[in-house]
């Protein structure tokens, strides 16, 4: 019978009905679309942040060992140990291959101009758009036009293993070199030429040099197949408490902590992968940028928690001012169901499973809006769209239902102040 | 006196809205199976004298005891207990959910007193006469059609006492014969029937007449 009511109703009031739906649907479809895109925005952001450069240098391991003597540094190894080029595949050969958005080698070494100013200049070999297979997928191809977007290049970047070059801003303006010039360099008693085929504005050292293709470089250094730097870009997951510990002292995990640590996507889990499989190698996550965007994307969600709650209590004002409406309309009815002796509990039972029925309606349609929302968001923002995620839906429910029955209990207790006598006679 | 079990009994009673004394000075006695009018022109008290006997309001002065029981005495929760246990009410306006079937509305009051079973609420319908209206909904039925809802609705948990306010003034004179056959019914069954009402006619069957005159008894 309690259903027979309630089904009956539930579709009384049918505006007010309808207006509380609509303002679950809202808010449930607002905070629909920012978990979806808050579960997601921390691969997003990452990726987006990658685009800013790489967070992971790969270099040989005898240029970490130290020999500062008074600020001087007299290791002896020191821009003699390289990395290989043929090792260079297993920076994506690891367990989190699939966070490896990109790596870049590079060889930079100082060189003379090959005209008597006996005047230096620093030469970068790198890779701009190369094929560089790997284990799982040959025509791989990485370099610093993807991984370094925010390089802007005047003129035509360079093909791989052509000899062009892009020359830094800074050192085009101080010589004079403009595209199209040729510069010539020379190293030891080997000679090369190159054309300026643009100018490079990084807003980095790079300004002050020539970015060349590797292999000329490698050939003009006399050190084929050699490196002396990968940069490597890495999808990653914030720094939290086990990651920090871990930096501050790897020994001191456990072997819980450590799997745990191991199999997550810390940038330093990564970094420690990449160690262990390159050889020969050292390898130091940049910290800054790590550190940098767990910040940004910690007050991100933070934020859209705010809003989240604030959209939560903003529609539990609405439902609680549709239900008092609802309440006062149906004072007779309810005054005469007190009559025929229904306690104040059984008529909140009754009210409250209609809030319910609301939550519940206006949670679902609000989570379908909500994913359209969200994919709406993410590709205004991320030009890509967010996975739906069903774990959303049994939470926006429960958030929907709890909105609800919080904006009922209000007015509810008006139910228990209505005297039979008062509202079926119409005094007061 | 009779040997019958008292129903209920009030003495001294008296009741106050601010300085309007609604009531004043009522003493009566009820026993099972007794049909009492309750008559009196507007105003003069009735209604609240019903509201009082049906528990839904509170007396100000003198006494009123239920089944032996000091009314004043119960709790909200027990006067709601009670008014569902023995008291069937019928109201003038019949006040039926608009949004139910006549035997939706029925079972509604089965619901609230213990468990609901459409078939007795049918047969009760049935026996007011609106067997062929069980689906219909109140907007759908006639003034004296909604009025035997109300009725079945009131009987339909078998309660000791009856309160009926003007049961018939909003009814024409056929269909009011017809709820009077009720009560008849009723009254020989041996159901306490407490009625309001203006019209003498009804007043003729009962066993008591209480008239009242600005909320006083009028012995006149
Ligand atoms: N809740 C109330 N507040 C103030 N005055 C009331 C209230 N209920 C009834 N009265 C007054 O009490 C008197 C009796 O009313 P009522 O019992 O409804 O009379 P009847 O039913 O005989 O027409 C009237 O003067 C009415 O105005
Ligand atoms: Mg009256």
């Amino acid at each position: 019978m309690f259903f027979r009511i309630l089904k009956q109703s539930f579709f009384q009031g049918k505006k007010q009905k309808f207006l509380a739906i609509l303002t679950i649907l809202l808010s449930s479809s607002l905070i629909t679309a920012l978990l979806n895109t808050s579960i997601d925005i921390g691969d997003k952001m990452t990726a987006e942040l990658k685009a800013y450069g790489a967070n992971i240098n790969v270099i040989p391991k005898s240029e970490t060992l130290s020999l500062e003597i008074g600020g001087v540094d007299y290791n002896p190894l020191k821009g003699q140990i390289y990395l290989k080029e043929k090792d260079l595949f297993k920076v994506k050969d690891i367990f989190w291959r699939n966070n490896i958005v990109g790596f870049s080698p590079f060889l930079k070494k100082d060189v003379m101009f090959d005209n008597n100013s006996n005047q230096k200049v620093t030469i970068v070999g790198t890779y701009f758009d190369k094929n560089s297979p790997i284990p799982d997928e040959k025509d791989y191809r990485t370099g610093v036009i993807r991984l370094n977007s925010y390089w802007n290049v005047e003129g035509k970047w360079p093909k791989d293993d052509s000899n062009n070059a892009l020359v830094g801003i800074n050192l085009a303006q101080k010589l004079g070199i403009k595209i199209g010039d040729t510069i010539k360099l020379k190293h030891n008693n080997t000679k090369a030429q190159f054309k300026v085929s643009g100018i490079l504005n990084s807003g980095e050292d790079k300004d002050d040099q020539i970015i060349a293709s590797l292999g000329p470089v490698q050939k003009l250094l006399n050190l084929e197949g050699k490196l002396n730097l990968i940069t490597v870009s890495a999808l990653s997951v914030p720094e939290d408490d086990l990651s920090r510990k871990s930096r501050r002292n790897p020994d001191a995990l456990d072997s819980l902590e450590y799997d745990s640590w191991y199999c997550t996507a810390y940038v330093s889990s990564i970094a420690y992968q990449i160690e262990e499989n390159v050889p020969n190698a050292a390898v130091k996550p940049i910290w800054q940028v790590a550190a940098g965007e767990g910040a940004i994307i910690k007050k991100i969600q933070l934020l859209m928690m705010v809003v989240t709650i604030a959209a939560l209590f903003a529609s539990a004002m609405g439902i609680s001012s549709l239900m008092s409406t609802t309440i006062m309309k149906r004072s007779k009815e309810i005054g005469l169901i007190k009559a025929l002796g229904a306690s104040s509990n059984e008529v909140y039972l009754l009210f409250l499973s209609e809030a319910i029925i609301i939550g519940i309606v206006g949670g679902l349609l609000g989570y379908v809006l909500g994913c359209f929302l969200s994919q709406l968001i993410s590709y205004s923002i991320f030009s890509s769209f967010v996975s739906i995620k069903l774990v959303v839906l049994p939470v926006i429910l429960s958030i929907s239902v709890f909105i609800s029955l919080l904006g009922s209990i209000i007015p509810s207790r008006m139910i228990t102040k209505l005297l039979p006598i008062e509202v079926l006679y119409g005094r007061k | 006196m009779s040997d019958k079990k008292n129903v209920l009994k009030i003495k001294n009673l008296v009741k106050s809205f601010g300085d309007v004394k609604a009531l004043d000075n009522i003493n009566l006695e009820i026993n099972e199976g007794e049909w009492v009018a309750i008559m009196g022109p507007s105003g003069s008290g009735k209604t609240t004298l019903i509201n009082i006997l049906s528990l839904m309001d509170d007396i100000s002065e003198g006494e009123f005891t239920l089944a032996g029981d000091d009314a004043s005495s119960l709790s909200e929760e027990e006067k709601v207990v009670f008014r569902r246990e023995k008291i069937g009410l019928i109201f003038q306006q019949f006040h039926l959910i608009p949004y139910l079937s006549a035997v939706e509305n029925v079972m509604l009051a089965q619901y609230y007193h213990s468990v609901t079973d459409e078939e007795e609420a049918k047969k009760v319908l049935t026996k007011v006469g609106l067997g062929h209206r069980l689906e219909h909904l109140p907007s759908q039925l006639s003034g004296g059609e909604q009025q035997r809802v109300c009725i079945a609705r009131a009987l339909i948990n078998e309660p000791e006492v009856l309160l009926a306010d003007e049961p018939t003034g909003n009814l024409d004179e056929e269909n009011e014969k017809i709820v009077l056959s009720i009560f008849k019914d009723l009254h020989k069954e041996g159901k306490t029937i407490i009625l309001i009402t203006h019209n003498p006619e009804l007043g003729k069957h009962a066993d008591k007449v209480l008239m009242l005159k600005h909320g006083k008894v009028d012995k006149g």
